[in-house]
């Protein structure tokens, strides 16, 4: 996983098949340091984080996870979600 | 998952068996990440599962797999790796980006990004990508 901070949001109607509804967030990625790395990714999310909250966001297998557990889930066009809204860190 | 816009198609009627009748989309990743880019495509990104194909090296463009009947101009949401080839057919197929969404629309927070620590050289590049 990596650490980012939401800075937007993506509509989209027209999505793949099980992404039906699923909110998609923009995060800036941020390095081990906390200082932006420059780089955006999507993330699928749903636990409802909010423009300007710290995220983790998980990829690969681990993103599809998040949406549907399990080993039937490759079917998911995702490699990318919010895995939990950091409130701390050290 | 990226973000990039529909710049153009690839027609192939030679190709790999495996990608069947997939229609092929040129992609180009949209603002900031686009500087990051030979480092997706050389693999060299936070998840190696996310990584693109080495032979796009340094070609700021990503030829992704369509679905959803994006167009050239829409704006497009691109997922890449192992997923991609699960939704191309299989893990033995040929292709290691897709289309995952067409975007309707696109909002970032120049303050948010401000806040996370972003430029005002960033800002300024997201203003034009977003506005």
């Amino acid at each position: 996983m990596i650490r980012g901070t939401v800075v937007g949001q993506v509509w989209a109607t027209r999505k793949a098949r099980g992404l039906e509804g699923r909110k998609l967030l923009v995060v800036a990625a941020r390095d081990a340091e906390g200082r932006p790395t420059g780089r955006l990714v999507v993330a699928v999310d749903v636990l409802d984080a909010g423009v300007g909250e710290d995220v983790t966001v998980a990829f690969g297998s681990g993103a599809r996870n998040v949406l549907r557990p399990g080993p039937e889930n490759r079917d998911l066009l995702c490699d990318a979600a919010v895995a939990a809204i950091v409130e701390g860190a050290g | 998952m990226i973000l990039g816009r529909v710049v153009g198609q690839v027609w192939a009627t030679r190709r790999d068996a495996r990608l069947g009748r997939a229609k092929l989309l040129v992609v180009r990743p949209t603002g900031i990440y686009e500087p990051a880019f030979d480092e997706i495509a050389s693999g060299e990104i936070a998840s190696g599962e996310i990584a693109s194909g080495e032979t796009a090296f340094g070609a700021r463009h990503l030829v992704a797999t369509d679905d959803l009947d994006a167009g050239i101009g829409d704006q497009v949401v691109v997922c890449l790796g192992a997923p991609a080839r699960a939704s191309a057919g299989g893990n033995d197929v040929p292709v290691d980006a897709a289309v995952m969404a067409v975007v309707d629309r696109a909002e970032i927070d120049l303050h948010a990004l401000g806040a996370a620590g972003a430029g005002p050289g960033i800002r300024r590049k997201l203003t034009e990508a977003f506005g």
